[in-house]
């Protein structure tokens, strides 16, 4: 109550007059009279009395301050006083300000940007409610299709029959919902077009899923179980942001019919704006399907396949029970469900049953496959970006303490009036909050930009689709990230000059000389130049490891040729085609292709290089039955005849794949070397047979060797992959559920010296069918370097700030040898008039200058062996020579110090003798 | 000691208040007498005592500072409580060993 009283009074007082002043200095004066009189009274002379007077009363002034903080919040006067002095004193350097500003804001802007990405894809939930209350199967995320019974590790894919199996049989959860793993693309059209179907992401989710995520519709209704049934008109949802983008927010296409891969489905609903579905990825679902649909949908259904594992599972917890205590009960239900199917397990599954278990993890995140695939690197570009806000702070500090010495004797004339020392401190504290707070808002601008960049950098969309739901437009936790930084970088410069206004002592302001003064600011600016080399140092040697690595992969032997040639991705299964029609489409789009002028050879293939290839077991024949733990697994490859002249691999024994294979002749295979090396170590492959299944040892028989190729191996250095290719010609077109009959990747291999035109390619497609669409057109060496989204990414961005530490020391250093010379013009002047050359002076300041540029190598010089040796051996599981790059980085930075600390030495040089000796 | 000052003597102006407690504390708190002001106005503040213009015994414009029905109150209070806190120091003091026998 009394202290309320008193915050009103003081509240009251705050917004009031200076008459109180007045009445203080009245009141004083009264008293302090009055004492005198009493002293004049007791005999004093007149003059002595008021001495005795003061005495008895004390400070005056003191007490008038103290007296002015009872009665008003001094505090936030003179704060407020001291940023009106910080902003006035700013404005009279603008030079300094925008250029500090500047350099903060890019500084802040990067780690902010770098942050956005962070927060998102690391750090974020899932738009959905109560993310807390989810979990996930499994703990690593994993595609697409896995077969049999077992699998490594944990059980983390699960097939329909299984899902219900645990849906039914765990209790604790509210909501166990499921969708498959791998991306699903729909061919879509709306009924009555006449267009072409276009391509959308699209998935099929259980009944519950939109339940289990708390997710209500934004217009109409979203999926619930009774659309998830056997004969249940088939339904779909549409993206909030497919409907605005596509369809511009049209109400009629609520209730409307569209035709998914050919089936007629009606669109219910919207999902609310935000809503990106389970998983975080580059291309969200656009349609939300039910898992019943799927057979109707796709001519390949997987969902009666009870050992065909491609759903993930993510389900709500009952606020009653545990997740350990659910773990458990799924774990005894797959058990009990794996013993139901005893009779189809194989040899090698029956082994491996007591080690199959399963793991519940978080999921209120989703499937984090992009967290598990980009937070490395996220990370280490943040780490980059605080080595370069690092730099801005030491060069900031550099500038302030520069600033500082200016203010000295001000500053040491202030302590001598009476000045506290906290505010002394608190003045260059503010102006650097104020730099830094300034520099945080330009920095949050350039993070929108940045972030937007880095977006379609990191993260690119394939043309025709709407790319990853992340908002380049900082949110509040971005926001606050940005200020957060932005306040801590101003402590951290601005401490060093507000301890250097701490140590000046007010005798200096008397002496008057500032010679004496130099020394104690200068050392700890030579210590944020040492800082500052070390840094950059490290930095640019960074850069050029990531870019000689990056160089290395681009360039390693691929077992392909990538120059020469263009892929088409096409895809006929949206284009509604049965398998039994795909020969002749083949047919055509080679006949086509090959009549393109300076086109030398095509051939269609399911992978072009270096993308992958399906897995299947290998059984050779003639061969003892392996043991359940040996690796009986090869990728492989349908490709049409050619193939291999026109990838541009070699053929190391026998012969490639031909026309002579047709459909009548044996069937035959080419394997690669891994693959004669794996399962025929030093014996001759050719002739030989294998099969993919234990009874079917004799199916192909293996008439060449090819050369390794790179598919689906991003490091260099390790080893190929095994890898087998069938004739597309001898495929059995009868079964029509055969995903790997729709080939969809077609190579083209041009003529010497001829450009084919993408026009031209895509002019042959329209010819051999108008209805096709085409995902990708681009040449093979275009493909082979979007392996490595990230790696370039990374490489460019860190060679970018490397630049920018690069041009920071160089100013700093600039700075620190200019202030030098300059405040030793005196003894320069000396020197000239004593004899010394300019040469000599040039190489005095420049000796000083370098002395700080060789220690901060030297300090740097270990780290950057430990860094880089983490770094690539992290990355790309090599070494490149980081000897040559690191010696490199050092020269770079030596000859742009030496730039930097040249102009200010010879400009000492040239300097008169006489106007240097007259100086103070 | 300011409300007790200002409780027998009825209203004072700053000089006779410090000089008042000078004397009654027998000239053992003969603190700078300029320290009296920021409690004088603390005081103020929490209503204790309210002040205004007058003039002083030898006609001059000084500056008077009288109790108010808070501050008697709150001297009363603080009367009991210091009573209180000074018996049991007192009998913390006063107490032999065979007193707790």
């Amino acid at each position: 109550m009394r202290t309320l009283r008193r915050l009103f009074a003081r509240l009251r007082a705050w917004t009031g007059t200076a008459s109180d002043e007045a009445r203080l200095r009245a009141e004083i004066d009264e008293h302090v009279a009055l004492i005198t009189e009493e002293h004049i009274k007791d005999g004093l002379s007149p003059l002595e009395a008021r001495r005795q007077a003061l005495l008895q009363f004390g400070a005056i002034e003191a007490i008038k301050e103290s007296y002015r903080d009872q009665r008003t919040f001094t505090s936030v006067e003179t704060l407020i006083q001291d940023i009106r002095h910080a902003l006035r004193r700013l404005l009279m350097a603008p030079t300094f300000s925008v250029a500090t500003v500047l350099t903060l804001a890019l500084g802040i802007g990067a780690t902010t940007s770098i942050f956005s990405l962070v927060n998102a894809v690391l750090l974020k939930s899932l738009p959905v409610a109560s993310p807390r209350e989810l979990y996930r199967l499994g703990r690593q995320s994993r595609c697409c299709y896995l077969g049999g019974y077992s699998q490594d590790k944990e059980f983390s894919l699960v097939s329909y029959e299984l899902y219900e199996y645990l849906r039914d049989n765990s209790q604790g959860f509210a909501e166990l919902a499921a969708f498959p793993s791998a991306q699903l693309l729909f061919g879509v059209r709306r009924a009555g077009e006449v267009d072409a179907a276009r391509s959308y992401p699209g998935e099929f989710v259980s009944g519950n899923y939109f339940s289990m995520f708390g997710i209500r519709p934004y217009a109409g209704r979203v999926l619930t179980p009774e659309d998830d049934k056997d004969g249940a008109l088939p339904a779909a949802v549409i993206s909030y942001r497919t409907w605005q983008q596509r369809f511009g927010t049209d109400p009629s296409v609520i209730g409307g019919i569209f035709a998914f891969n050919g089936t007629p489905v009606t669109v219910v609903g919207v999902t609310p704006p935000g809503f990106f579905g389970d998983t975080l990825r580059v291309m969200p679902p656009d349609f939300f399907l039910p898992l019943h649909a799927e057979p109707l949908v796709e001519s390949a259904s997987d969902l009666r396949k009870y050992d065909t594992h491609w759903l993930q599972l993510i389900g709500r917890i009952r606020a009653d029970a545990t997740p350990s205590a659910v773990e458990a009960r799924l774990r005894v239900a797959l058990k009990q469900w794996l013993r139901a199917h005893w009779e189809e397990m194989s040899a090698v599954d029956r082994a491996k049953f007591p080690e199959q278990t399963v793991f519940l993890g978080p999921g209120g995140a989703g499937i984090t496959s992009m967290r598990e695939q980009y937070g490395e690197w996220l990370l280490i570009l943040w780490t980059v970006t605080g080595f370069v806000l690092l730099i801005v702070c030491a060069n900031v500090a550099g500038l302030m303490l520069v600033r500082g010495l200016e203010r000295r004797r001000q500053v040491s004339m202030a302590i001598a009036l009476g000045a506290r020392l906290a505010r002394v401190i608190r003045e260059p504290l503010i102006e650097s909050l104020l730099l830094s707070v300034a520099g945080g808002a330009a920095g949050v601008a350039i993070a929108f930009g940045g972030t937007r960049l880095l977006l379609q950098l990191a993260f690119p969309s394939l043309p025709g689709f709407a790319g990853v739901p992340i908002d380049a437009a900082p949110s509040s936790a971005v926001l606050l990230f940005a200020f957060a930084t932005s306040v801590a970088t101003g402590i951290a410069f601005g401490t060093a000059p507000a301890w250097m206004a701490a140590r000046v002592d007010p005798v200096e302001a008397l002496r008057g000389s500032t010679r004496a003064t130099a020394r104690a600011g200068s050392l700890s600016r030579k210590a944020l130049v040492v800082a500052q080399t070390a840094l950059s140092l490290l930095l640019l040697s960074a850069a050029g490891l990531l870019t000689t690595a990056l160089q290395h992969l681009e360039h390693q032997p691929l077992g392909f040729d990538p120059d020469g040639r263009l892929v088409v991705k096409m895809n006929p299964q949206l284009a509604g085609y049965r398998s039994d029609k795909l020969p002749p489409l083949y047919r055509r789009i080679r006949d086509s292709i090959d009549a393109v002028p300076g086109v030398s050879g095509v051939a269609l293939c399911l992978f072009s290089p270096p993308d992958g290839g399906w897995s299947t077991s290998v059984w050779i024949d003639g061969r003892p039955t392996p043991g359940p733990r040996d690796t009986l697994h090869s990728s492989w490859n349908r490709v049409s005849a050619e193939y291999f002249d026109v990838v541009g691999t070699r053929i190391v024994k026998g012969r490639g794949i031909s026309q002579l294979d047709t459909p009548t002749s044996p069937k035959v295979a080419v394997v690669s070397e891994a693959f004669a090396r794996q399962f025929f170590g030093g014996d001759d492959p050719i002739g030989r047979h294998f099969g993919r299944t234990s009874r079917s040892g004799r199916e192909f028989e293996i008439v060449g060797v090819a050369e390794d190729a790179r598919y689906f191996s991003p490091s260099i250095g390790g080893p190929a992959a095994p890898m087998y290719f069938l004739p597309e010609a001898q495929a059995d077109y009868s079964q029509t559920s055969l995903g790997s009959l729709f080939l969809h990747d077609i190579v083209i291999a041009t003529r010497p010296g001829v450009r084919v035109s993408e026009k031209a390619v895509r002019d042959a497609m329209a010819s051999a069918d108008p209805g096709l669409p085409l995902t990708f057109v681009s040449t093979l060496r275009d493909q082979v370097s979007n392996q490595y989204p990230q790696q370039r990414l990374i490489a460019r961005l860190t060679s970018f700030f490397a630049l920018v530490s690069l041009v920071l020391v160089s100013v700093g250093l600039y700075g620190v040898t200019a202030h030098n010379a300059a405040s030793r013009t005196n003894e320069i002047g000396v020197r000239i008039a004593l004899g010394a050359t300019r040469g000599q002076v040039v190489l005095l300041v420049l000796r000083g200058a370098f002395g700080l540029v060789v220690v901060g190598l030297c300090v740097a010089l270990p780290l950057t062996f430990v860094v880089g040796r983490l770094l690539t051996s992290q990355l790309y599981g090599t070494d490149p020579d980081s000897l040559l790059v690191t010696v490199g980085a050092a020269l770079a930075l030596g000859v742009s110090a030496f730039v930097a600390a040249l102009a200010p030495a010879i400009h000492a040089s040239v300097m008169p003798p006489w106007v240097a000796l007259r100086g103070d | 000691m300011v409300l007790r000052t200002l409780d027998l003597l009825g209203p004072l102006h700053g000089y006779a208040i410090a000089k008042r407690i000078g004397q009654i504390s027998g000239d053992v708190l003969a603190v700078n007498q300029g320290t009296l002001y920021p409690v004088l106005l603390r005081l103020e503040q929490e209503g204790a005592i309210a002040s205004e213009w007058g003039v002083s015994e030898n006609n001059r414009k000084a500056r008077y500072y009288r109790l108010t029905r808070g501050g008697r109150r709150r001297l009363k209070a603080e009367t009991e409580g210091w009573e209180q806190t000074a018996a049991i120091v007192t009998r913390f003091f006063a107490i032999k060993p065979e007193d707790l026998k």
